[in-house]
């Protein structure tokens, strides 16, 4: 895109300084944002960049420094000004209405917004198939929003924003939980929207993906601004430098295991109808294995399975050597499973509960002392140490989880999990909506686990994950396990190749 | 309406069976009921016995309107029953000790503003300090009885103002059958209207909508500008205003104004709303189905003395019938949800360019 | 059977006489001549006697405040009714307590919380002074009990009344305001023994009827077994709504004239109905003599009479105490009234 010296900027914040309790949260940040631009906002976790989101949406104050939108100065915006002015926000959680259909979700904010006392569903469904059709989307609009995959709420998300004549639109990690092809649709729309002269602001970790569809690229680090440039100019691991301070290695890192390690985990000829059928897999102690696969191929269900989620019809499961029955998740935690699921924010957190009855709340009959009385003591101390193990940053441990960053509530799902002392950990997209910073640390972890004797199994799509800390990847198509890459073999490019096979 | 519009509402109505709230389900079941116990008792299947069940879902069924309100947009109110007593009782009680009578209007209007006023406590207690509902209620619950007996008595009023006291007998329709005259009371209009006027308001209205999206996602209604607090505190209010009705209806239909009535319908009227699809959790429930769930507790209640199931049962039966319906519509409301993530989904955009 | 909703009048008729099968501990002073009370004076002029009831402002004590009147000017004890203005177990306590610094003659309470009175009361004999109790069965810190009347002989009654109003013929039900209140199903025992053993042509259709204390439930079950079965001619009421409930259920179906609608009630609820004769006849006892019998009672034993099966206190129903023949300081009257439209007014309240 052409970028010339002087468009007037649809966004502006000067000098931003915004503080908590005496601590920088932003220390005189200053931002544009260009008309029609994709403008990628990057650093690590608090580096301020969600407060720079809270106070762009009116959520939050400044302290001091001046927003200017669409040519008018504001010392503060509130979310109905924010609104007013254009710009819109699509939350991580998406901020949906789980109970209302996709039609209501998107058209109703509008129609309140204009003014109207009354709702008229009919007047609702054109505004919504508006917009749906003018995106080429094929969203069902009289769904309810509870029923929609991770994708489709994004996209209802996206459609709400747009009937509110959004001219800015910040999406808060916006491919977290996409699969590759929903990220590849999710970018032709930016740019579709783009055409439309919507001003985007990306708010997120996966610097590669971002990088695709980004003009240009701010990085902040712990509140300060660190660099703003044109996106082409930075390559990932520039700019994992420039959010970390640091450099970060991506490089493969695996420990060697002996070839007759006792084997963790065994599935044999494992199936249900419909899902997927055959899976033979073995995992040895001390070895991580990946799975992939397009999205659909059944990868997950195979987890999800091994956890007893939704159990297999056919064949049989060994942990340790001992075979196992598992018909639900208490028989796989039994067995010694433990399971980090995909959608970290509904299914493995109580969000509204603390970090430390989060972490806790899978192993906390382990902490029952005399007449099945909980021993608190033992129990805060054994989390204390695994918080720290596993570097959850946060203040204190009686937070709520929902107040953690992607990073730090992965963290707090794991540390659950490893609270249990599985033999087996089976991870769902471990690193998904994590920064580079975390997500290394949160592969340190994994093998760190493994070469204590744990049999670890990473379901993901991020190959160069996979790449950097699997011992062998295998690949899923139509529910059977089609292709097992071991050693030299396993490759970015090979790993891709053979998934789209 | 042209003829293939027609035919595609038709489908389109079949195609929305069971019904957002599983409204389809309670109907079959409330027609089930009535056909067994017509089976059981050949009397139960007359005019008669529809216009008691009306007559005895009346009270019940305003206090479900309140309830269904509260349940939609994420809260708990115990508290209605204490209020419909206070403003009911009060107003009556504040008239005739001053040997007046402020007509029915006039009676109404006192009792639904005290109404209003205790549904305004509740309210600013909710939203402002953002308190758990079903906290609030069951401490106002407790201070509003403990303040009426104090401030405003505890004796009981047999006699009614005289505009009231005629209201007791007032019938719309009135048949003669061989059980003698049987009457559908005067007090089911303005129900009727209250209900008719509550479903357009949660359907038709960004209040009710906002009501909706207040149950679905608090945090979410708040972001897209809706102004939470106050749709909380005016709902409180309307809570109030209706609890208030129901007393007076409640007093009318007894003939006489007790300071101890309405203890314990609390939780049966929960119980109601939800069998009628409203979702404990918040966001979900509809008039229609509340209205089913009132009249499905009312028939039960109401036939057993009927179909001669003792005494010392009917507690258990209604009980039992109304864990079976609650029962069953969780397990019809899981159904749907539960396949969904199951079948494997492509994402909705179409053409990926 | 709830203590706390005594404001009802319904209620302090449900615990104004008990279920004389309550378990009881045994106490000592059968006789009643404690050594204390020997040595009060004997005279009643210096004497003084308070009443603390449930709770004051409502018809039914107010009505008991005329009866300790009188025994005040019969008598030339200086008698006083005191009582807080909620039926609140901890005021009454605390009204009591203030009470025992002033050292009157005698106590006598209708106490809230039987149980929760026992300790205050204690202290009040251990002081010297005389402790009667009414509506309270079974305590152990007191000098007597005084009940209205036997449960079984009051059902009786109630069954004697329907009998003649019915012809001594046909179907009838009974009501209770809980299946769990005690008193109410000794008094529907009562009157359906009564009624197999003296009226056979009359047949009890189906176990009592739960009401809920509720008017409206009462009423909604009458009209139910009305329409399971025209030919009830008679109902048995026990709560105080019981009655008001049948009688409006009665009136509807136009069966007012060949229905008997008989129960426990007062006047000020089943007065309109008594009036219009949808209600034949109620059954309740008088507080005015209740108040008077408990003073004259503890009069008695202040003045060491010994109190024995048959002993007249000089008031109208307790003429002659019965023992209850369960509970070792329990004392009978046999002080039910029963009123019909005529007789109502004579007792306003």
């Amino acid at each position: 895109m052409d970028i010339s010296p002087a468009p007037r900027p649809v966004l502006e914040l000067r000098d931003i300084v915004k503080t908590y309790g005496g601590v920088h949260a932003l220390d005189t940040v200053s931002f544009t944002l260009l008309p029609g631009e994709v403008h990628c906002l990057a650093g690590e976790n608090g580096s301020g960049k969600s407060t720079l989101i809270k106070i762009i949406s009116g959520v939050e104050t400044p302290d001091s420094g001046v927003i200017v939108v669409g040519g008018e100065r504001h010392a503060s915006m509130t979310p109905a000004s924010a609104i007013a002015a254009g710009v819109q926000v699509i939350y991580q959680d998406f901020s949906l209405f789980p109970n209302l259909s996709v039609a209501e979700n998107i058209a109703m904010p509008r129609q309140r917004a204009v003014g109207g006392r009354f709702y008229s569903a009919r007047a609702a469904r054109p505004i919504a198939q508006g917009i749906v059709d003018e995106l080429g989307l094929a969203l069902d609009l009289d769904a309810d929003v509870a029923a929609l995959s991770v994708a489709d709420k994004q996209l209802t998300a996206i459609c709400r924003a747009l009937v509110s004549d959004a001219q800015i639109i910040i999406m808060d990690e916006p491919t977290t939980a996409l699969t590759g092809a929903e990220v590849t649709a999710l970018f032709a729309l930016v740019r579709r929207l783009q055409s439309r002269g919507v001003s985007l602001i990306f708010v997120s970790h996966k610097l590669d993906e971002v990088l695709r569809v980004s003009q240009r690229l701010t990085v902040l680090r712990n509140g300060t601004w660190v660099a703003t440039g044109a996106a082409g100019d930075y390559d990932r691991d520039a700019i994992a430098g420039l959010m970390t301070g640091k450099d970060i290695d991506t490089s493969r890192v695996v420990s060697a295991v002996p070839a007759d390690a006792a084997i963790a985990l065994e599935v044999k000829g494992l199936g249900r109808p419909g899902a997927f059928a055959d899976v033979d897999l073995v995992v040895r102690c001390g070895e991580i294995v990946g799975l992939t696969g397009l999205l659909g191929s059944g990868r997950g269900e195979i987890a999800e399975a091994i956890f007893g989620v939704r159990p297999a019809t056919t064949g049989t499961i060994a942990v340790g050597g001992h075979p196992v029955r598992i018909q639900s998740i208490p028989d796989a935690v039994a067995a010694g499973i433990g399971y980090v699921p995909e959608d970290r924010l509904t299914q493995g957190l109580f969000l509204d509960d603390s970090i430390a009855d989060n972490v806790v709340a899978a192993s906390v009959t382990a902490f029952a002392g005399r007449a099945r009385l909980l021993d608190r003591a033992r129990m805060l101390a054994f989390i204390q140490s695994v918080a720290s193990r596993l570097r959850i940053k946060a203040p204190n441990l009686s937070l709520a989880v929902r107040s953690l960053s992607g990073g730090n509530a992965q963290r707090v799902v794991l540390a659950k999990w490893l609270m249990t002392n599985p033999k087996v950990l089976l991870l769902n997209g471990p690193t998904v909506g994590v920064d580079v910073g975390s997500k290394s640390e949160i592969l340190e972890i994994l093998r760190t686990q493994a070469s204590a004797g744990m049999g670890v199994v990473v379901i993901s799509d991020d190959i160069p994950e996979l790449y950097s800390a699997c011992h062998r990847v295998l690949i899923v198509q139509g529910g059977r396990i089609v292709c097992e890459l071991a050693g030299d073999a396993v490759r970015v490019e090979t790993i891709e190749q053979r998934i789209a096979a | 309406m042209s003829t293939p519009a027609l035919r595609q509402r038709r489908s389109g109505l079949l195609s929305r069976w069971p019904g957002r709230n599983n409204e389809g389900y309670l109907a079959a079941l409330l027609l089930l009921v009535v056909a067994v116990m017509s089976a059981a008792a050949p009397a139960f299947f007359s005019l008669h016995t529809f216009f008691s069940v009306i007559r005895g879902a009346t009270v019940p069924w305003i206090f479900a309107m309140g309830v269904l309100l509260v349940l939609v947009s994420g809260g708990i109110d115990v508290s209605f029953p204490a209020i419909a007593v206070f403003s009911a009782y009060s107003a009556v009680a504040l008239t005739t000790a001053r040997g007046v009578d402020a007509g029915l209007l006039g009676n109404f209007a006192l009792a639904m503003a005290i109404g209003c006023l205790l549904g305004l406590v509740n309210g600013i207690l909710i939203a402002r300090f953002r308190l758990p509902t079903l906290i609030v209620t069951l401490g106002t619950a407790g201070f509003f009885r403990g303040a009426m007996i104090t401030f405003v008595g505890a004796t009981y009023i047999a006699q009614l103002p005289r505009s009231l006291a005629e209201q007791s007998t007032r019938s719309v329709i009135s048949v003669n059958t061989e059980a003698g005259t049987t009457f559908l009371h005067v007090l089911v209009v303005p129900v009727l209207i209250l209900t008719v006027l509550i479903a357009l308001g949660l359907k038709h209205t960004m209040f009710g909508r906002a009501a909706y999206a207040i149950g679905g996602d608090p945090e979410a209604a708040r972001r897209v500008g809706i102004p939470v607090q106050r749709t909380q505190v005016v709902l409180y209010v309307l809570v109030g205003a209706l609890a208030a009705f129901g007393g007076m209806v409640f007093m009318i239909q007894g003939q006489a104004a007790d300071p101890q009535m309405l203890i314990g319908i609390e939780l049966d009227t929960i119980a109601a709303v939800v069998l009628g699809g409203a979702s404990i959790f918040g966001g979900r429930g509809s008039v229609l189905g509340t209205v089913l769930g009132v009249l499905l507790v009312q028939v039960i209640n109401n036939s057993l003395v009927l179909v001669g199931v003792p005494t010392a049962w009917q507690r258990a039966t209604v009980g039992l019938l109304l864990l079976l319906g609650v029962g069953a519509q969780a397990w019809a409301g899981r159904r749907p949800r539960r396949a969904a993530p199951a079948a494997v989904k492509a994402p909705a955009v179409k053409a990926a360019a | 059977m709830t203590r706390t909703r005594l404001a009802k009048p319904a209620a302090l008729l449900a615990v104004g006489s008990i279920a004389l099968t309550a378990g009881c501990g045994s106490t000592a002073g059968t006789t009643s001549t404690s050594a204390s009370a020997a040595a009060k004076p004997v005279d009643a002029k210096s004497m003084t006697m308070v009443t603390v009831v449930k709770l004051t402002g409502v018809g039914w004590f107010d009505r008991m405040n005329q009866g300790i009147k009188a025994f005040g000017q019969r008598t030339g004890v200086d008698a006083r009714m005191d009582g807080a203005d909620t039926a609140s177990p901890e005021k009454q306590i605390a009204i009591i307590q203030n009470l025992i610094a002033q050292k009157p003659t005698a106590i006598t309470v209708v106490p809230n919380s039987p149980a929760a009175t026992e300790s205050v009361l204690k202290s009040a004999r251990e002081q010297g002074i005389v402790v009667v109790t009414h509506e309270a069965p079974g305590m152990t810190n007191v000098d007597a009990d005084l009940e209205a009347f036997d449960n079984a002989d009051y059902g009786a009654a109630i069954m004697d009344a329907m009998a003649s109003c019915m012809g001594k013929s046909g179907k009838y039900v009974q009501f209770v305001g809980a299946l769990t209140a005690e008193t109410h199903l000794a008094w529907v025992k009562g009157a359906y023994e009564k009624g197999k053993s003296a009226y056979p042509g009359m047949t009890r259709i189906s176990d009592p009827i739960e009401s809920k204390e509720d008017e409206n439930t009462a009423y909604a079950r009458a009209k139910e077994l009305l329409t399971r079965d025209p030919e009830i001619k008679g109902f048995q009421g026990s709560a105080a709504t019981d009655v008001a409930g049948i009688a409006r259920a009665v009136q509807e179906t136009g069966r007012a004239a060949d229905t008997c609608v008989i129960g426990t009630s007062i006047p000020s609820i089943a007065g309109k109905y008594l009036t219009d004769k949808s209600i034949d006849q109620i059954f309740f006892w008088d507080p005015a003599a209740a108040g008077e019998a408990q003073l004259a009672l503890a009069l008695k034993i202040a003045k060491g009479e010994k109190i024995t099966e048959g002993t007249d206190l000089g008031v109208d129903g307790y003429h002659k105490l019965k023992k209850s023949p369960t509970m070792a300081n329990v004392w009978l009257g046999d002080a039910q009234v029963s009123v019909d439209a005529s007789t109502a007014s004579k007792y306003p309240f």
